[in-house]
């Protein structure tokens, strides 16, 4: 009897779940018809085919953040280029290798990783099934040139131009002269973004007539925490920072809600926010511009490699001149002169003559 | 060190503290009905979704607080059914639940949302001063009424529950049976229904913790929003030697540690952010090292209840 | 015999009973659940490669599985085998990459420091508990996390390499090799021959019977004159160090190098398999590698259906619910009465 219970519990549970589910079917790009699982790894690229592209994520997809806007590049991309998506999110460090070889068996033609982090089993996995192409976004500039079948490519944000672009508006807007920059993980490509950030709001700073620093980067060592962004956003803004930018997903929208709060005491919109990596104006009050990284671009140049068969072995970076990079809209927070000198220091960083 | 350094590391750990002691009590009344409890981390996983989500579709936050209770105490059911009736191992149910009940609200969220969704907000509770419309920036004004209604619950169960366990009948009850079971059996005192009553208000307890965190505290929800104050009220409960005032400064002693972390961390050179983090697992450890235990905990805590062996 | 039977049969039916609730939930979100199954069951032995894949998956789960084990067969709870894991990988990856010495004389000693090291880390919890009457479990849990962050900085900070927070990887020359090329390597060989060591301290020394004999009841052992404390002691450092050699194994065998999330979990799914395997080694053993077949089967499952990866999560989940609550079941008075009246009956037929 109470075994029985038990299981009417559990199954009412599933039961609900199964309720929940009706509405949106399936996840991913959906579910494949039967049989896919035995489709054969062909490496010819035959007309008519299509081809398919697997993406595995440490964090969720769902994340509001970073697994949220390379998923979206993933698919952005995909819909041009006309190819079949599917994805692995919320992987245990242990598993990345086992994930990435179940799609290769599965007949993916392309594995698209989005970090570092994946490096080892990418290469790994790259050594096994040389008939597969793999995309590392974030990965090594010499990561190419380690892989024995000449079959990984790495795409690669200019990490200094991202931090540029936030810098220079930092620079402009703050009032106290102090701007803060909060970290995920201290990876190389977060450092890069901090490093520029920094040289271009204190150059902005000497060009205006002003001293700007920036406080000490600060890693929450998660992308998930945004309990511990708030915490961030409120220690900065008492050391009187009030420009933030970052670059840990769900840490950002933390921060963003701490300085939102903020303002919304103080009465008037003081302490801003420039988002990254999507044109997030409007999500939050606080947001004055954002610094967008077209990564669907950088994927979609895969995608045309794997088609014409010329993929790998290379390096892509991704810069404001080749189109990744780009400032996203300006809030009416900025005054319009501000917006004007805004736009020609981008400028200067188009044509190379930023910081010369 | 200014003043104002002090003030706001101050109100930074009392709003630190405040899911702690609700996962604290959580332990503490299931603990005191001999069941010891390491599955909080996944109860208040579940109950920071679902008040997420209910508090998102109604619009009203106390809603999803108490949707989070429910949510709590249903998985703790499992717990529950599986640990006094089929008396299983404590230790594992209390894990299977933190593998189950995350994986669980992962998968209710994506199902939900979709995949590659934009993020989501929802509205937070009005603190006690927005409710009166005081502004003030003085540091008792934020201390004392800068503050939602879950904080004086919080406070309240805890005087509460000091009254309760050491001043009622049906409290020493309630200790008996996390003592002597046998001994309590024998008084008449129905100690399976003790037991589920206990697991009926830790569930309802962790999953308010849980439901804290995205109805008060963030305004998003993500996977592993938790981040171990499962574990660390599980250190609460036995650095405040099971008893409710001790629980209470126990947690704001790591909601301290926790706060004071994140502002070393922002004032830091060069040292690594690691130890800062390391900082309320070490001093438990320290802490209890130098204290010493005392066998101040319920001695019937973590064994099965058998009726046939009386 | 029987009971022996019944002991199988209960993880079996749990299996069952999780995966059909799994297959509910996949159907209810639109994929096939006989596509998933037997993308499963390729996905763990559908090519040698993936055999020895799922083989390497099982090493560090038998390693930390062991570890509880034997702790638990004295009777203490040791739930810091992640850290003591994540510890004896962090000694070996020093001697690795810094001590300067390569090849097979490297790769004894990386092992040696590594079961020493994570000895040595779980013997604070037993030291605690013997001299401060602490709580086993709490200190151990907390350790963990200290293991986690200290790991964190060496990887960060200690030992980085170069541009992004890892260190450097082991030496060529420091590897385990590999079995028949496949993925899985001598670490695999290793967790057996460990697993059969216990096997044999336990049941078939004088030593591992007293030690049982601690476990199953600490106050007769103390009146039968066993030195009771040094039991504890002992196994906490033991279990300790075949979760420190775990460690090291995994390091020097699949790993490689120290990275954020690295064994993230491990302990708690020894915990796991050690109870569902009923604390014998060799059942602890083969519960490891059916735990690690669920893994690597549902990485390829979910590849094949694009359900969510934490319905796979779900199934593991349940599986330990069912399996946990089943043993438990089976071993009420109540049941056990009931069997044997079953068992009276039939022979009275």
């Amino acid at each position: 009897m109470k075994k029985i219970f038990a299981l009417i519990l559990t199954l009412a549970m599933v039961l609900s779940l199964a309720a929940c589910g009706g509405g949106n079917s399936g996840s991913g790009g959906g579910a494949p018809a039967g049989g896919d699982a035995n489709a054969p790894a062909d490496s010819g690229s035959g007309d008519g085919k299509t081809y398919k592209v697997a993406m595995i994520c440490d964090s969720s997809i769902s994340d509001g953040g970073w697994g949220m806007a390379c998923y979206n590049a993933m698919v952005d991309a995909a819909a041009k280029y006309g190819w079949e998506t599917e994805v692995s999110d919320s992987i245990a460090q242990s598993a990345y290798y086992e994930s990435i070889v179940a799609f290769c068996d599965l007949g993916y033609d392309l594995i698209y990783a989005p970090g570092n982090q994946y490096t080892d089993a990418i290469l790994q996995a790259a050594e096994e099934y040389p008939d597969i192409a793999f995309a590392l976004l974030n990965g090594g500039a010499d990561t190419p040139a380690k892989a024995a079948n000449g079959n990984v490519t790495s795409l690669l944000p200019d990490a200094q131009q991202v931090g540029w672009i936030a810098g220079i508006l930092a620079g402009l807007m703050t009032q106290t002269g102090k701007v803060a920059f909060i970290g995920g993980m201290e990876i190389d490509t977060t450092k890069g973004k901090y490093a520029g950030f920094v040289e271009s709001a204190e150059y902005i700073g000497q060009q205006e007539g002003k001293t700007v620093e920036a406080l000490d980067v600060v890693y929450s060592g998660d992308f998930s925490a945004s309990d511990k962004g708030i915490e961030f956003a409120k220690a900065m803004m008492d050391q009187g920072a009030d420009v933030f930018f970052g670059d840990a997903s769900a840490v950002d929208s933390g921060a963003r809600q701490a300085i939102d709060e903020f303002n919304a005491a103080a009465g008037s919109v003081k302490v801003y926010d420039i988002a990254q990596p999507g044109d997030f104006l409007g999500q939050n009050e606080c947001i004055i511009g954002s610094q967008v990284t077209d990564n669907s671009g950088l994927v979609g140049l895969c995608m045309e490699a794997v088609e014409n068969g010329t993929f790998g072995g290379e390096t892509i970076f991704g810069t404001m001149q080749n189109g990744v990079l780009s400032c996203g809209k300006l809030s009416d927070l900025v005054p319009a002169d501000v917006q004007e000198k805004y736009n020609s220091y981008i400028a200067q960083v188009m044509d190379g003559t930023f910081m010369q | 060190m200014d003043s104002a350094f002090i003030t706001n590391l101050i109100l930074a750990s009392v709003r630190m503290a405040t899911p702690l002691i609700f996962l604290s009590l959580a332990e503490l009344y299931s603990q005191r009905a001999g069941l010891v409890h390491i599955g909080l981390e996944g109860l208040a996983a579940i109950g920071s979704l679902v008040g997420f989500l209910v508090s998102l579709i109604t619009g009203n936050p106390l809603l999803g607080v108490l949707a989070g209770a429910a949510v709590g105490i249903l998985v703790n059911m499992i717990y529950a059914y599986a640990t006094i009736n089929l008396c299983a191992e404590q230790i594992v149910y209390g894990m299977a639940i933190n593998i189950f009940a995350p994986a669980l609200a992962a998968f209710i969220y994506r199902v939900y949302f979709g995949a590659g969704s934009e993020l989501v907000q929802v509205g937070l509770m009005t603190t006690l001063s927005g409710m009166l419309g005081i502004t003030s920036d003085s540091f008792l004004v934020r201390l004392l009424l800068d503050q939602t209604p879950m904080v004086y619950l919080a406070y309240g169960l805890v005087i509460f529950t000091a009254v309760y366990f050491n001043k009622t009948k049906s409290g020493l009850n309630y200790k008996a049976v996390g003592e002597y079971p046998k001994a309590a059996a024998t008084l008449g005192i129905n100690v399976v229904g003790v037991k589920y009553a206990a697991s009926v208000i830790c569930g309802a307890l962790a999953g308010i913790g849980g439901a804290y965190l995205t109805t008060c505290y963030s305004t998003t929800y993500t996977d592993g929003n938790v981040a171990g104050r499962g574990f660390i009220a599980l250190a609460a409960v036995i650095f405040g030697r099971w008893s409710a005032g001790g629980v209470l400064l126990a947690c704001l002693f790591f909601g301290f540690c926790d706060a004071l972390q994140i502002r070393l961390q922002v004032g830091s050179y060069g040292i690594p952010y690691q130890f800062f983090q390391m900082i309320p697992y070490i001093a438990t450890v320290v802490v209890l090292t130098v204290i010493g235990m005392k066998k101040a905990g319920p001695k019937g805590v973590g064994k099965p209840y058998l009726r046939e062996q009386r | 015999m029987k009971n022996k039977f019944v002991n199988i049969l209960v993880p079996l039916i749990s299996v069952l009973l999780a995966f059909v609730i799994g297959c509910i939930v996949m159907a209810a979100l639109g994929a096939n659940p006989f596509v998933a199954l037997q993308a499963l069951w390729t996905g763990a032995f559908g090519s040698m490669r993936n055999v020895g894949t799922t083989l390497a998956r099982s090493t560090p789960l038998i390693f930390t599985g062991l570890c509880a084990c034997f702790a638990y067969r004295c009777g203490v709870f040791n739930l810091g085998g992640e850290g003591q894991f994540i510890i004896g990988a962090v000694v070996c990856c020093f001697i690795a990459t810094r001590s300067g010495l390569e090849g097979p004389i490297a790769m004894v000693l990386c092992l040696i420091a590594g079961a020493l090291a994570g000895g040595l880390w779980a013997a604070i919890p037993g030291v605690l508990k013997i001299y401060r009457g602490q709580n086993e479990m709490i200190i151990s849990i907390m350790l963990n996390y200290v293991a986690t962050l200290f790991m964190g900085v060496v990887y960060t900070n200690w030992l980085r390499d170069g541009t992004v927070p890892q260190t450097a990887p082991v030496p060529d020359a420091t590897k385990l090799s590999r079995l028949f090329g496949l993925r899985v390597t001598t670490a695999f060989i290793l967790a057996l021959v460990t697993g059969l060591l216990i096997y044999y301290f336990l049941f078939y020394t004088s030593k591992g019977f007293q030690l049982r004999a601690v476990g199953l009841n600490m106050t007769a052992a103390q009146f039968n004159g066993f030195a009771v404390k040094r039991y504890i002691l002992m196994s906490f450092i033991v279990s300790g160090a075949i979760a420190g050699l775990g460690g090291s194994a995994d390091l020097l065998g699949t790993q490689y190098r120290l990275i954020n999330g690295y064994a993230s979990g491990y302990g708690f799914d020894g915990v796991a398999m050690a109870l569902i395997g009923q604390l014998h080694p060799l059942a602890t053993i083969l519960v490891a590698i059916f735990f690690a077949v669920l893994r690597v089967g549902s990485t390829t499952m979910q590849a094949a259906t694009g359900v969510p990866t934490s319905v796979s999560d779900i199934i593991q989940a349940l599986v330990i619910v069912f399996t946990v609550a089943g043993l438990a079941m089976v071993k009420l008075p109540q049941f056990q009465a009931a069997i044997a009246k079953l068992s009276a009956g039939k022979e009275a037929k």
